[in-house]
């Protein structure tokens, strides 16, 4: 008996992710890929429903998006790929074979780089990017939602035909929290190429691991394949809970079986399938001759790419954003393109990315709309920015205008419902202010002085006062220039 | 004076057309004919009386209103049941499929009844398209028109039976290892495989896909080339279909006396080792003559590795990739299925258990283990290694020569009943169809003429990739000089 | 190697087949005589020969990006055995 207390375990972790290709039509058929909203066996055809004679036929979107999205993940994409029926009974594919292009996939040999636990940085290989069909959807009657027990399944072939990418890591994976940063690195890759909405809400993104653990004394555990995990967290857990499951069995000197592993999230535990998943067979589909892609083809995809998530955020860093600053707005495209049409419309960088990452972001979470969904548009916000650089308006009263902006307001309705007038304060009016403010407070004045006010609390308060007093439509660093030139000019 | 039933294609469309007779009169005797043969023939599973009068009669109001007519418009038709028709019973002729009524038609369909032919039948078939006898259909066996004791062939017996017995002027079959070719053959008509791709699949029952193709059975070559005008289309539904639009079969080059001349028609070397029924060995060395006296020239080619390899290789994929194509039969769908099943997998092997039948069993288990994981590579993956063996060395034969000149079947139609106690004897009799669709050539089959016992006697020729319209240039000529075939008596 | 009757019905099995003890014996004998059939190839070296999968069409031809509903869908969900409600029923899935 091994001595348990000095025994460590290393956990060698494969992912496997299912993502939806985002296309019109499905993988084989010209049934709509939208049918979220949809009655259930609305979207269904001769083809994805394996009618007796049918034939599918490939959608050259779907290689465009496995193009895109393996590209994205650093994959070479591969002049020539097959399709392979495989082949096991189930009710939700209709065919009881999956069309896929298994091991000799349209994208191979890519990789990702994460945090290690240590926050080191650390590449994880990818070992391919193949397309292939999607089942349907299974409904059952039983009460605590599992399928087992069930007394009757429904199925919904709506979902039959999707287009799927299925991307396959290297077993380079170190722990549940690796395994997040690697899914949440990869998923934002994905979106960014346009690939896939990737939205896991939606069943869009769903994730199978391949868990092994590996004891300090020199015994392996067998490979175990964890399926059935539809969030992060669901993910992060089932990881969590097979290198746990698996260290006890090597600790008691048990063995680790070779198997299939289905995760329960509500019970938080896996249990062992009874489908043989290394027995599914392949034969050649001979119904799709050879996926051919030309160089042309390849390059012209490789042009749609844009700049990936790690490279804008470099990018921001050196425009002289902070990396957290960076890291937000590099985050999702969309807000990225949103930041980037900002400071093309001239917004100074700095002000652009902060107003993006708090009132935009903020906007966006309060209302649930996208980023391209909202009433101000970038150019309206860059103007807005342009106005408070040239001390037209001050950051408060900007603020306010952007409210009005959100309303749908135009940049002149807002700034005129805000109370702001147009060109701000002029130099004159200022110093009578800045004048008669100080006028008004002689003991402030005295202190600042005396040379007590060291903080320059006191500066800072008279400032606010004049701010006040122009109704927040004076630039805040002028007020201030002009209020210490004033006591200047008293000495 | 000829009855409307034994018309061809063009009589029957030139007759319409000039309104010596009505599409619904041709239907109408076509119909009496069947219904006269197939008390002994049963060659149909299904006859669609009424949709093909309707059709007829709306053809026939074309013709009243001077409407334009398609190229084949009031000709009556029969097509394999494994051929999708939108609306009609398809079965495949097996039970799974139950009462299934496709909601959508084959595209070979839809290109004939656009054209104007006019469906009169579901033919009778072994089921699934496996076997050479129809004796596998779940409907009863098909009796051969010509000896109603004996075998049409198969698998698609029942539309070359149809076609032999006047029925119809044309019926479609499908061809997965000789299908078409060796029952056209036991019926004494004309039968194409075409060239893989050059006919489009879309709405053919798969048996096995990368070897199936469907072709005509007519009593003329005219009537054949006719067909094949229509049929030949590039199909966008079916991604193994091409593009060949440049092949025209309706032109035909004016030939003189010797049409043949500076045609090298090649006898296989190592099939002459092989056993041949007298009468089919005796057509050989007439057609040999026949074609000597047209110009040609007789020579010779090797085909070491389809004699010894083909029957294997072409069993071992039909059969692997047949068992793919009928995974779906289940019951949940569509098709036949149980009611009563404690759980999913019970269903499942009680559907399939009663629905398939023995022949179709069989070469589901073949394919299922020729695949398994464990035997693969050995089996499957060999045999598509095979495969390119026998093509290859097709291609190289036919570098050196415009045709084969080969057996359908070594031996004449047997009786009704008889079988092989081992399954692999009846294999190797499909020698000389199968290799054709391991290497997806065309080939013709042709009634070369008929035995001391009154059973016609066929041949076929087998050429490169798409040099359908060669071979069938080449039929004519041989039509002219052994003679149309006969409509056979048909039991009566 | 010879299968026997469980190799069969193992393999049978698989394909959701399920044999009278009669079928079974046939099933075996059958087997065994296409795997002696398929032998041959044994005799063939065949490490670099290619497979061959496609007799012609190499490249496999790419449809657009255009949805269009089939518009018969009705007819496909008329030819359930259980036509109630918009799904497709099965009975329970014990397999997992």
């Amino acid at each position: 008996m091994p001595d348990k207390t000095t025994l460590t375990f290393t956990p060698v972790i494969g992912i496997e992710i299912h993502i939806h290709l985002k296309t019109k039509s499905k993988v084989f058929c010209s049934c709509s890929a939208d049918y979220t909203n949809d009655e259930p066996n609305s979207h269904i055809c001769p083809v994805c429903m394996g009618l007796p004679g049918s034939m599918p036929v490939l959608n050259k979107a779907v290689v465009q998006q496995g193009m895109l999205a393996g590209m994205a993940l650093n994959c070479t994409v591969q002049p020539t790929t097959y399709f392979f029926r495989k082949c096991y009974f189930y009710p939700d594919l209709p065919k009881n074979y999956q069309i896929t292009q298994s091991d000799l996939p349209i994208a191979a040999n890519g990789w990702l780089e994460i945090d290690d636990d240590a926050g080191n940085p650390k590449k994880i290989r990818i070992n391919r990017l193949h397309l292939e069909e999607d089942a349907g959807k299974l409904h059952h009657s039983a009460a605590d939602g599992r399928l087992e027990g069930a007394e009757t399944s429904w199925v919904d072939y709506n979902r039959s035909g999707l287009p799927l990418a299925e991307i396959v890591s290297e077993p380079d994976v170190s722990s549940a929290r690796e395994a997040v940063e690697y899914v949440t690195a990869l998923r934002r890759r994905v979106r960014y190429a346009g690939a896939s909405d990737a939205d896991l809400e939606k069943g869009m993104m769903r994730f199978d691991a391949n868990v092994s653990v590996k004891c300090s004394d020199g015994r392996w555990g067998r490979r175990v394949e964890v399926k059935n995990m539809n969030s992060f967290r669901a993910l992060e857990r089932a990881i969590e809970y097979e290198i746990k499951r698996q260290s006890k069995v090597l600790a008691e000197g048990g063995e680790v079986l070779q198997e299939t592993r289905h995760w329960n999230d509500a019970k938080g535990t896996t249990t062992a399938s009874r489908v043989k998943e290394f027995y599914r067979k392949f034969i050649v589909e001979p119904d799709l001759p050879p996926l051919v892609v030309s160089p042309q083809w390849v390059e012209e995809v490789r042009g749609m790419l844009p700049e990936m998530p790690n490279e804008k955020a470099l990018r921001y860093k050196e425009m002289g954003l902070s990396e957290v600053d960076a890291g937000v707005l590099a985050d999702s495209i969309d807000v990225a393109q949103y930041f980037e049409a900002c400071v093309a419309a001239g917004a100074n960088p700095l002000r652009a990315g902060n107003w993006v990452r708090t009132e935009v972001l903020r906007a966006v979470n309060d209302k649930q709309v996208g980023v391209t969904d909202l009433a101000v548009k970038p150019d309206t916000l860059a103007e807005l920015i342009r106005r408070i650089d040239e001390g037209k308006l001050s950051t408060t009263l900007a603020k306010n205008v952007f409210e009005g902006l959100l309303e749908g307001l135009s940049l002149d309705e807002a700034v005129k419902k805000s109370g702001a007038a147009e060109g701000g304060v002029d130099a004159n009016a200022l110093e009578n202010l800045v004048r008669a403010t100080i006028e008004a407070n002689p003991d402030v004045i005295g202190e600042i002085r005396s040379g007590k006010d060291t903080k320059g609390k006191k500066v800072k308060f008279l400032q606010g006062l004049v701010m006040r007093e122009t109704k927040g439509q004076a630039r805040p660093d002028e007020v201030a220039a002009a209020i210490e030139s004033a006591i200047e000019n008293l000495k | 004076m000829m009855e409307l039933y034994e018309l061809g294609v063009r009589e029957i469309v030139e007759g319409i057309r000039e309104k010596r007779f009505s599409a619904l009169e041709v239907f109408d005797e076509c119909l009496g004919r069947a219904l006269a043969c197939e008390g002994k023939v049963s060659a149909l599973i299904t006859a669609t009386a009424d949709t093909g009068r309707a059709h007829a009669r709306q053809i026939d109001g074309y013709v009243a209103k001077g409407e334009p007519l398609g190229p084949l418009a009031g000709v009556p038709v029969i097509l394999k049941d494994n051929i999708c028709t939108h609306g009609i019973r398809t079965t495949a002729g097996s039970r799974i499929l139950g009462r299934w009524a496709p909601p959508y038609s084959a595209t070979v369909w839809d290109l004939l009844s656009s054209a104007g032919a006019v469906l009169l039948g579901k033919s009778n078939m072994d089921e699934f398209a496996m076997g050479n006898t129809c004796g596998t259909s779940a409907f009863g066996p098909t009796a051969n028109p010509w000896d109603v004791s004996r075998v049409p062939g198969g698998s698609s017996g029942g539309s070359a039976a149809s076609v032999a017995a006047g029925y119809v002027p044309f019926a479609l079959g499908s061809d997965t290892g000789g299908s078409i070719r060796q029952p056209a053959s036991y019926c004494g008509i004309f039968g194409l495989k075409p060239t893989y791709g050059l006919v489009s699949r879309y709405g053919l029952i798969a048996y096995g896909s990368s070897l199936d193709q469907i072709g005509p059975f007519t009593r003329s070559v005219e009537d054949m080339e006719l067909i094949m005008h229509v049929l030949a289309r590039h199909d966008p539904k079916d991604s193994t279909s091409v593009d060949k639009s440049e092949i025209d079969f309706t032109r035909r080059e004016s030939k003189g006396e010797k049409p043949l001349k500076g045609k090298r028609v090649a006898l296989v070397k190592e099939f002459q080792d092989f056993t041949l029924d007298p009468p089919i060995a005796d057509a050989i060395k007439r057609l040999i003559r026949i074609f000597e006296e047209m110009g040609a020239e007789i020579a010779q080619v090797s085909l070491p590795t389809v004699a010894r390899y083909a029957v294997a290789c072409y069993y071992a994929i039909a059969a692997s990739e047949a068992h793919t194509n009928l995974a779906r039969f289940d019951g949940v769908r569509y098709g036949y299925t149980v009611t009563t099943a404690a759980g999913l997998r019970d269903m499942f092997e009680e559907v399939r258990s009663k629905g398939f039948g023995a022949e179709v069993k069989s070469r589901i288990i073949a394919g299922t283990c020729l695949t398994e994981p464990v035997r693969s590579e050995e089996y499957y993956v060999a045999a598509t290694r095979v495969r390119t063996l026998i093509a290859e060395e097709f291609r190289k034969a036919f570098e050196n020569v415009d045709c084969i000149l080969q057996p359908v079947t070594p031996s004449l139609p047997g009786k009704i009943g008889e079988s092989d106690e081992d399954a692999m004897k009846g294999y190797e009799s499909d020698l000389y169809t199968l290799p054709v669709n391991m290497a997806g050539l065309p080939g013709f089959s042709f009634c070369t003429g008929y035995s001391d016992s009154g059973l016609p006697v066929g041949l076929q020729l087998v050429g490169p990739r798409w040099s359908d319209k060669n071979l069938l240039n080449m039929g004519f000529e041989l039509e002219k000089v052994l003679g149309a075939p006969k409509i056979a008596r048909g039991g009566n | 190697m010879k299968l026997g009757s469980d190799d069969v019905r193992a393999i049978a099995a698989e394909a959701r087949l399920s044999l009278t003890d009669t079928e079974l014996a046939g099933a075996v004998r059958y087997i065994n005589n296409f795997l002696d059939m398929v032998d041959r190839f044994k005799e063939l070296d065949l490490k670099n020969v290619e497979p061959f999968c496609f007799a012609e069409t190499n490249v496999c031809p790419l449809r657009e990006d255009l949805p269009a509903a089939f518009t018969r869908s009705e007819e496909i969900l008329a030819d359930r055995a259980d036509g109630t409600g918009a799904f497709f029923k099965v009975p329970r899935i014990m397999e997992e």
